[in-house]
């Protein structure tokens, strides 16, 4: 089931180059592998541990490759998000002028490359399935988007590129640092073997912070950000849904798959530094965000803050702040699409998304004015939406790391910041969402349409997903923390 | 969990107004009416299951889990019924159909009901499930989402500018008193293990062994209540809100939403009770708020403005009567003020529709003959409201005065004056709103409001009067009765009523404008635009220099910068491409040579 | 005695002279000359190690001497090539000088 997953949207992307009807072909694809997705989510073992489905074809013995993919709670959880996202992103394309099967074709291949880079358990693949996204992405900014797209296109495909280079000497690094007989790129074995027998503490230094680089400048860790807010400005709205909602929580699922379990030592040196980095995204990329004055640079750069939430999860190094992360990777990448989604529309109604021209919009498009109400709340940590239960899992987890009632720890500080990073955020959105769908209409947009009907499906399927998370979280934390809990059972 | 009659009721009380919310959302959106009756018929239910339930001495509820990470972190989701809780459900459902019913009248023509109702019934249910909460992060949840319809009910006209920059300033100002909030929430849990109020109980000395931490932790959660319930620093939302629809401000920003505050401090009193110097800070806090809201009201001319700081002054009381280290007579006045506040706000209300939605009091005047029952019901609510015996805001006014007569004479004292400033700015808005001859044609023209609209006036006329008295109030909570000084106390509070009364008659008798100009008090003392230098000064500042540091020194820089070396080096390198044989042939013998050094010598 | 080291010096001094013919003259047959040069300078220095490595049994041997028929063989070669080269480039360019000829300039 899960080489169907992963081979449905690459095969499509081929098939609509080849010549079949291409909105047609990908939204069948999309939804297709949604539904299996659900499947596997029904029939998953929450008790059992270890990776489930798993499917294996030798490649290589020499290098001991293979080409395999597997699920355990974790990568469940980001192959929903990746196949949500992807299905609605399909279908907020609207249309296309020009090369309309390419573009399609571009969609399904970044979603195939997330799809297999989460499913994989190879080492090898993951970080293939990784690089196919890449071009795809330079392509759909560079032909279909606005603004300053082909400054935008080289410098982040030029950036992601980079990054992946330092990623890849990571994971070479990694790869040799285990004893010449037990060597393989299978993650499950390299679990094994790490957990056997840890690797010495200087070389996980070096690999960790490699990788936390290499990994850092895919999730947009500061200072490696600046390739992300003018990329998703000038993005086509379904690429930005795709890339800030799914590609980029590559770069996350792999420190949450790679560098916890397997660099623990590395982990707890470097620990410090990826604190203040990440204070980094939340206060100051924060402020940034509150000076922009358009929409999509707005959001662009929220994108970047809400990185450092979950990256503090993960800094935190216990089950609760890493269950955290993981909700969060999750319900970011929900409400951001939305986000994104309900912006891309209204720039193809009005063609601008300067706050100063926009106004009093949710009068005649109410319905996006409702959709992008929930994905701004859901951004902000309101309780109902899956954003709050991953933030509170978050703060729990961070603020007890090191705590002694006397003395204050940096958790404990980097813990209030990042909340007074709730407050920055509330005030960006809400300055926003007050900008452009409050207030007084220009008369210039009297005359706009709501978005239509078949549109609904998808702002519902988004919702639908944060509200039964954030309803029912139980049923989320119970399929992630059987992933984390061999790591954590020292501490707590 | 056994599925008794009695652990349900408690669930369905709660949820009904959630159901009300999503079938108008999902279903009825469309058929405005319906939506109206689904609302009030689901709050309606709350409160008769919130009757049954106050009369049920030993019920439970069942109890769910929301999230439990094996033990570490555990958030139930259970319910609290003790005598408080069960007095709050009861006044929360009750004002609130009584405002549901009024709303049916209020709203008749507004194009957004369906949109109203939902939120409002949203509302309800928030403030429940913090009534109802058993555990911090639960009933901080419901706080939050308490704030959400407060936003959603105040930008309810959201075309205007001034009620969209008032839902936000709302949101965004109890979000700062919940930053604190939060934070007291969590450093309470890492102390005791648990967000559960009656664990924490159990565990107390862990936090109260440690004398700093647990003033730091009392007054963090008291910050939640600062913003809730509109304390000074974090007032200034309040009257910004009355951009809402008047049962709105009814409701939300006199009787429940903004009690939320006192209710949390009341719920939590073991951790701020434990600690003399947080409730110094909280009863100071208080009664600055109360003189301050006082002095503002005194010089506003829109009456939803005036009722507004009234109510922050009032619940300034309520809080200065939790940092005197009395929860009864803090919840006694939260009891009345309930009541006649609700009712001064839709007596209110009744007069603004009635003038075709207008505000400003020196375009009222002479309503008292137009408007007999409106008149009745708002002299009700002011006689209630400046503590004028028999009615009830005599007996909790005068409770809350006697604690600081035994207490703290300077609160005292300055309670005293906020009393007399009460009498002065409700008497003076009588005068000139209902009293004197009518000052526009609108006035002139004014005729009483239809009976779906009288009717909650005249139940909560009712509660107003008779809720003081103590035959009346023992049935719902406990009195506070203090020992000593039985006649100091309401003898100078008298004497601050009559002068108050008296003064403000004799100003603001037959005036066609306000003869008092105090401009500081006027502009609310220029707090507002103190936040605005503030905000502009550290944030917004902050802000930019944050773009542009990381529009023109990293990205030019590092990234730009990057790119241009990676040019300039290319640039270099191309100078040996000369297309010159013989410079080729040149470079080449240098090559040799250096392959010769470094194999032989080195 | 004529010793090994003598021959490598005659060598060597050759091999610089035609070096420093192929950098310094213009024309591209007097560079091609010095070509020969620098070639022929290698084959006396392989003859002479050729002539002066003795087997430890006492044979003599003759790899070297066989490799300098290689070099001459391949010598001639490259001159015909290059030659012919020179002609075709004249009849495009009508000049024989290398400073002219920088099409493979950046």
């Amino acid at each position: 089931m899960l080489l169907f997953l992963v081979l449905c949207p690459i095969i499509a992307a081929i098939a609509i180059i080849a010549g079949v009807p291409a909105r047609l072909t990908a939204l069948v694809a999309a939804i297709s592998n949604l539904f299996v997705t659900l499947a596997l989510l029904s029939r998953f073992d929450r008790v059992a541990a270890g990776f489930q489905f798993v499917s294996s074809f030798l490649v290589s013995a020499d290098w001991q490759i293979h080409f395999a993919f597997g699920i355990d709670g974790l990568s469940l959880l980001m192959l929903l998000l990746a196949t949500i996202v992807t299905a609605a992103a399909v279908w907020f394309t609207g249309r296309i002028d020009n090369y309309e099967r390419a573009f399609y074709a571009c969609l399904l291949f970044i979603s195939g490359g997330a799809i297999g880079a989460f499913a994989s358990i190879d080492l090898f693949f993951f970080y293939a399935f990784h690089e196919l996204a890449l071009i795809p992405t330079f392509l759909l900014i560079g032909i279909w988007g606005t603004g300053n797209r082909s400054v935008a296109a080289w410098k982040i495909t030029i950036y992601l590129t980079l990054g992946s280079f330092v990623l890849l000497i990571g994971l070479i690094l990694l790869y040799q640092s285990l004893p010449a007989t037990t060597r393989t790129f299978d993650i499950r074995e390299l679990q094994a073997v790490t957990a056997a027998h840890a690797i010495a503490a200087p070389m996980q230094r070096h690999i960790y912070l490699l990788l936390l680089i290499g990994f850092g400048v895919l999730i947009s860790l500061f200072p490696f950000h600046s390739w992300a807010p003018e990329a998703y400005a000038s993005a086509p709205a379904p690429a930005a849904m795709l890339h800030a909602g799914v590609l980029k929580k590559f770069g996350l699922y792999g420190l949450l798959r790679l560098a916890i379990p397997m660099l623990p030592d590395g982990a707890h040196y470097w620990m410090y530094l990826l604190v203040i980095l990440l204070l980094g995204n939340i206060i100051y990329i924060g402020l940034v965000t509150i000076a922009q004055k358009r929409l999509d640079w707005m959001l662009g750069y929220s994108s970047v803050m809400h990185m450092g939430y979950i990256l503090l999860g993960i800094a935190s190094a216990n089950i609760l702040g890493t269950t955290g992360a993981a909700a969060l990777i999750f319900a970011h990448g929900l409400s951001i699409a939305l986000l994104f989604a309900v912006a891309g529309q209204i720039r193809n109604r009005t063609g601008t998304l300067l706050f100063d021209d926009l106004g009093g919009l949710a009068k005649v498009m109410p319905f996006a004015g409702l959709a992008f109400g929930f994905a701004a709340f859901a951004a902000i940590g309101l309780p109902g939406f899956a954003n709050f239960v991953s933030e509170i899992l978050i703060f729990f987890g961070a603020i007890q790391n090191g705590w002694e009632m006397q003395r204050f720890h940096i958790f404990q500080i980097a813990t209030v910041l990042a909340l007074w990073g709730i407050v920055i955020s509330t005030v960006y959105m809400l300055r926003a969402y007050r900008s452009t769908f409050m207030g007084t209409i220009n008369e210039r947009w009297g005359k706009l349409v709501d978005l239509g009907t078949g549109l609904r499906l998808p702002v519902v399927l988004l919702v639908a997903g944060l509200i039964w998370f954030g309803f029912f979280p139980q049923t989320l934390v119970q399929m992630v923390t059987p992933t984390f809990r061999p790591y954590f059972t020292a501490t707590k | 969990m056994t599925f008794t009659t009695k652990s349900l009721l408690p669930w369905l009380v709660l949820l009904l107004p959630l159901t009300s919310a999503g079938v108008i959302t999902l279903f009825t959106r469309r058929r405005q009416n319906i939506s109206a009756l689904i609302s009030v018929a689901a709050v309606l239910g709350s409160f008769t299951f919130s009757c049954v339930i106050f009369g049920k001495n030993d019920i439970s509820a069942a109890e769910f889990s929301w999230i439990d990470i094996h033990g570490v972190f555990t958030v139930p989701l259970a319910f609290v019924l003790d005598d408080l809780s069960k007095l709050m459900l009861l006044v929360v459902s009750g004002v609130g159909s009584l405002i549901h019913i009024y709303s049916l009248g209020y709203m008749r023509d507004d194009k957004g009901k369906s949109r109203y109702f939902a939120a409002l019934s949203l509302f309800m249910f928030a403030m429940l499930g913090i009534v109802l909460a058993n555990n911090f992060v639960m009933m901080f949840i419901f706080w939050e989402l308490v704030g959400f319809t407060s936003y959603v009910l105040i930008g309810h006209w959201f075309e205007r500018d001034a009620a969209a920059n008032a839902a936000k300033k709302a949101f965004l100002t109890t979000r700062i008193g919940d930053f604190g909030f939060m934070i007291g929430i969590l450093m309470v849990w890492m102390a005791t293990g648990s967000v559960v109020f009656d664990d924490i109980v159990a565990h107390l000395s862990k936090i109260t062994s440690n004398p700093g931490y647990l003033t730091i932790v009392a007054i963090l959660i008291f910050c939640g209540a600062v913003g809730k319930s509109a304390q000074f620093p974090l007032h200034v939302w309040l009257p910004d809100a009355m951009e809402g629809p008047t049962p709105v401000s009814a409701l939300i920003h006199a009787a429940t939403m903004v009690a939320a505050g006192v209710y949390l401090l009341v719920r939590v009193a073991f951790l701020i009770q434990a600690s003399q110097t947080a409730l110094l800070v909280i009863a100071w806090i208080g009664t600055i708020t109360a003189l301050l809201g006082a002095l503002m009201a005194t010089q506003q001319s829109d009456i939803k403005r005036i009722l507004a700081y009234s109510t922050i002054s009032q619940l300034g009381y309520m809080v200065m009567a939790v940092g005197l280290a009395s929860n009864e007579a803090a919840m006694f006045h939260l009891f009345t003020h309930a009541f006649f506040k609700a009712l001064l706000f839709l007596a209110a209300g009744s007069v603004i529709v009635t003038l075709h939605h207008e505000q400003d009091i020196w375009k009222m005047g002479g309503l008292a003959k137009k408007l007999r029952i409106t008149f009745a019901t708002f002299a009700v609510g002011a006689l209630a409201l400046v503590g004028c015996p028999p009615f009830s805001g005599f007996f909790s006014k005068d409770a809350i005065l006697a604690l600081a007569y035994e207490r703290n004479m300077s609160i005292f004292v300055i309670g005293l004056t906020t009393a007399f400033l009460t009498a002065f700015y409700i008497s003076r808005a009588v005068m000139v709103a209902f009293l004197g001859k009518p000052r526009t044609d609108a006035a002139r023209a004014g005729k009483e409001s239809p009976l779906v609209m009288i009717i909650p006036l005249l139940i909560l006329a009712l509660f107003a009067l008779i809720a003081g008295l103590e035959s009346v109030a023992q049935h719902f909570l406990v009195v506070p009765h203090e020992k000593e000084s039985v006649f100091t106390v309401p003898a100078l509070a008298l004497v601050a009523l009559i002068l108050g009364v008296g003064i403000a008659t004799w100003l603001y008798r037959n005036r066609e404008r306000d003869p008092l100009h105090l401009d500081l008090v006027r502009r609310r003392f220029y707090i507002d635009e103190f936040y605005e230098w503030l905000i502009g000064a550290t944030q917004e500042f902050l802000a930019r220099i944050a773009a542009f540091f990381d529009r023109w020194i990293i990205d030019a820089g590092a990234v730009r910068g990057t790119s241009g070396g990676i040019f300039g080096l290319g640039a270099f390198l191309r100078l040996f491409q000369v297309g010159n044989l013989q410079a080729y042939a040149f470079l080449f013998g240098l090559g040799i040579v250096a392959l010769i050094y470094f194999t032989i010598f080195r | 005695m004529v010793t090994l080291g003598d021959y490598l010096i005659v060598s060597g001094i050759l091999f610089t002279i035609g070096f420093a013919g192929v950098m310094v003259r213009r024309n591209i047959i007097i560079i091609l000359m010095a070509l020969e040069l620098m070639l022929n300078a290698a084959n006396l220095s392989l003859v002479a190690f050729s002539r002066f490595h003795v087997d430890p049994s006492g044979a003599p041997n003759y790899n070297a001497q066989v490799f300098v028929f290689f070099v001459i063989t391949v010598a001639a070669a490259e001159v015909a090539v290059g030659l012919a080269i020179v002609v075709a480039l004249f009849r495009l360019r009508q000049t024989t000088h290398v400073e002219d000829i920088t099409s493979l300039k950046f």
